[in-house]
């Protein structure tokens, strides 16, 4: 493994548990990747069980929440994902598995796709393409833009403020058309092979309209106070096994893309945007800078991008055919990591360690001894996708 | 100022578009001739079968999109929701692309409310219930409660290829549909176009 090693011990910040192991910044060990700052269950007089979901209007996706309250407050969650998908890979090609990998999660997929490409490579001892590794930070900056605009849209339509919620939605089906115009798919499907990405980024200057139109949004929520009040001082989390954005409102500078040197971010330039506040409106902060310095980012590889023609083929060479390989990203939602076993040029068993599996637990410690009122904004704070928790990966 | 949100809105004009436009060209029709290895057998004897197809690109460049977004299959109409549709979305095992692209219907370039076309946040309002993803054992129950919750006539509405035939990832949903709605995930304009088509058109 290239940029990763096992180790008896952790050693760094811990990411959280991939398969059967723990997965730490820079190692991989076989603890058991224990729960820490896990507060004990709560049981009061007069308290019940509400439950929430598994299908509800405020609900995108199938989970359900069994919340311990006493009418307003909420004491205690627990929270089942009701769409378990068993999603076989084992015995696979690359490519096949690629196939599966990218639809667990569409939102993410180009995390997905990529994480697992980069551990494949490393499993099979594949020499990277920089140009590749430079479109792939065109297309992880490009989803998370895409994210970060629907996560603010569905907090925005949460406190009913109707004009900006359909104002970033429209942003969001531009940005969506974009990714159509640049990959010929709107979510990558069918884009990411080994040492390629098969998108034509000719176009991608005009990410600078949506940001652009994004900022004034941006502006206007910043100085909403019926917006403000229903997000500060909401979901307060401040927990150092927290990932991505809500690692990083909390002051933290938890992210994979500078603590790894998988893919060049390093060389293009790169600010870690962080909040103080570790509530709601933290989250939201961040993932509003986000998009304007991913915007950046993605402006500086456009001259760095050389012409990418669509249907190129470009070929790879692999020293290996068996081995191990481990490569972790920073999704949208924070880190995204693949650790995969290549034997005979077949998948032998792929991990998974999901953005939105460690997200679940952050929110679900934010969200003891906050309101019913609250729960809504907390919930979609943390952008969680409930697709990429409820997979096994056989 | 800038908190005046309904100056802002107007500001904006009309964003809403009387014809298609940028439609991703892989989640269209597709056309071609020979034979290809299609993971899901989407392409048999030289036709393409969108119910199965998940938009991989295998067959590229034997088999192209031809840009005609108009792919699904509607085997009924009913007129009685012509002036008010409602629908419940119930995702069963999605990989969360139907759940946004069914979201994006309701963004000003499309605004299905326009053709009279809502979301509601109960079976029990709903005259159709869109139900998106693979077959997961624990949604079975809760899909068949939602469906014996909405008041009749009802409709079902399957979205994206996972729910019509389970696509590469699981099995399909086993209820009767009188909407199909192939796509990986299915294009808003599709899936547009084919409510207001089992709705009995635009007004």
């Amino acid at each position: 493994m290239k940029y990763y090693r096992w180790s008896d011990r952790g050693e760094g910040r811990k990411i959280g548990k991939i398969g059967n192991y723990c997965l730490y910044e820079r190692v991989i060990t076989e603890e058991s990747c224990e729960e820490t700052n896990v507060s004990p269950k709560v049981e009061r007089y007069g308290t019940f069980k509400f439950v929430y979901g598994p299908s509800a209007g405020g609900l995108l996706e199938s989970v359900k929440f069994d919340i311990t309250t006493d009418g307003e407050r909420i004491f205690d969650i627990n929270s089942v994902p009701y769409k378990i998908r068993k999603i076989k890979v084992t015995g696979l090609s690359w490519e096949d598995a690629l196939l599966r990998i990218e639809r667990i999660n569409a939102p993410f997929s180009a995390s997905h796709a990529i994480a697992f490409l980069l551990a494949v490579e490393d499993a099979m001892n594949i020499e990277p393409d920089y140009q590749t590794q430079l479109r792939r930070i065109a297309l992880l900056e490009l989803e998370r833009i895409r994210n970060h605009l629907f996560v603010i849209a569905r907090l925005t339509e949460t406190a009913s403020l109707s004009v900006p919620t359909y104002h970033l939605l429209y942003l969001t089906e531009k940005i969506n058309r974009l990714i159509g115009k640049l990959c010929g798919h709107r979510y990558f499907f069918g884009v990411n092979y080994i040492n390629r990405v098969d998108c034509n980024f000719e176009k991608l200057f005009e990410i600078l309209d949506i940001v652009k139109e994004f900022r004034a949004i941006f502006e206007g929520l910043l100085e909403s106070r019926i917006f403000i009040d229903r997000l500060q001082g909401n979901g307060i989390l401040r927990d150092k096994d927290s990932i991505g954005p809500a690692a990083r409102a909390a002051g933290l500078d938890y992210d994979a893309r500078l603590e790894l040197n998988i893919l060049p971010y390093k060389e293009i330039g790169f600010k870690i945007v962080k909040a103080e506040d570790a509530d709601a409106f933290g989250r939201f902060l961040v993932r509003g800078y986000e998009i304007i310095e991913s915007s950046k980012k993605l402006i500086e590889l456009t001259d760095l991008i050389k012409d990418g023609n669509y249907t190129s083929t470009k070929g790879y060479e692999a020293t290996s055919h068996e081995g191990e390989g481990l490569a972790r990203v920073e999704s949208p939602s924070g880190d995204l990591a693949y650790y995969v076993k290549v034997k005979e040029g077949k998948v032998a068993s792929a991990q998974l360690l999901s953005p939105s599996s460690v997200n679940i637990k952050s929110f679900m410690k934010s969200v003891k001894g906050t309101i019913f009122t609250d729960f809504q904004f907390n919930w979609e704070s943390f952008g969680i996708w409930i697709s990429e928790i409820g997979v096994n990966l056989e | 100022m800038k908190n005046w949100w309904f100056l802002r809105g107007v500001r904006k004009g009309i964003l809403t578009e009387k014809t298609p436009k940028d439609v991703a060209e892989w989640s269209t029709r597709i056309e071609g001739t020979g034979a290809v290895n299609c993971p899901t057998k989407a392409i048999e004897n030289g036709k393409w079968i969108a119910e199965r197809c998940i938009f991989c690109r295998r067959c590229y460049p034997n088999y192209k999109p031809n840009l005609d977004y108009k792919i699904s299959i509607v085997k009924g109409t009913q007129k009685l929701f012509k002036k008010s549709f409602f629908v419940y979305p119930i995702d069963s095992g999605s990989c969360g692309g139907c759940n946004m692209e069914l979201k994006l219907i309701s963004s000003p370039q499309y605004d299905m409310t326009r053709f009279r076309i809502f979301f509601t946040n109960t079976p029990r309002h709903a005259d159709a219930i869109v139900v998106m993803g693979t077959l997961t054992e624990q949604m079975k129950e809760v899909i068949k409660e939602a469906y014996d919750a909405m008041p009749e006539p009802k409709l079902v509405v399957l979205l994206g290829t996972c729910a019509i035939s389970g696509g590469i990832i699981g099995e399909a949903i086993p209820l009767e549909a009188t909407v199909l709605i192939p796509g990986c995930p299915p294009n808003p304009y599709t899936i547009l176009d084919a409510l207001i088509k089992v709705k009995g058109g635009e007004k």
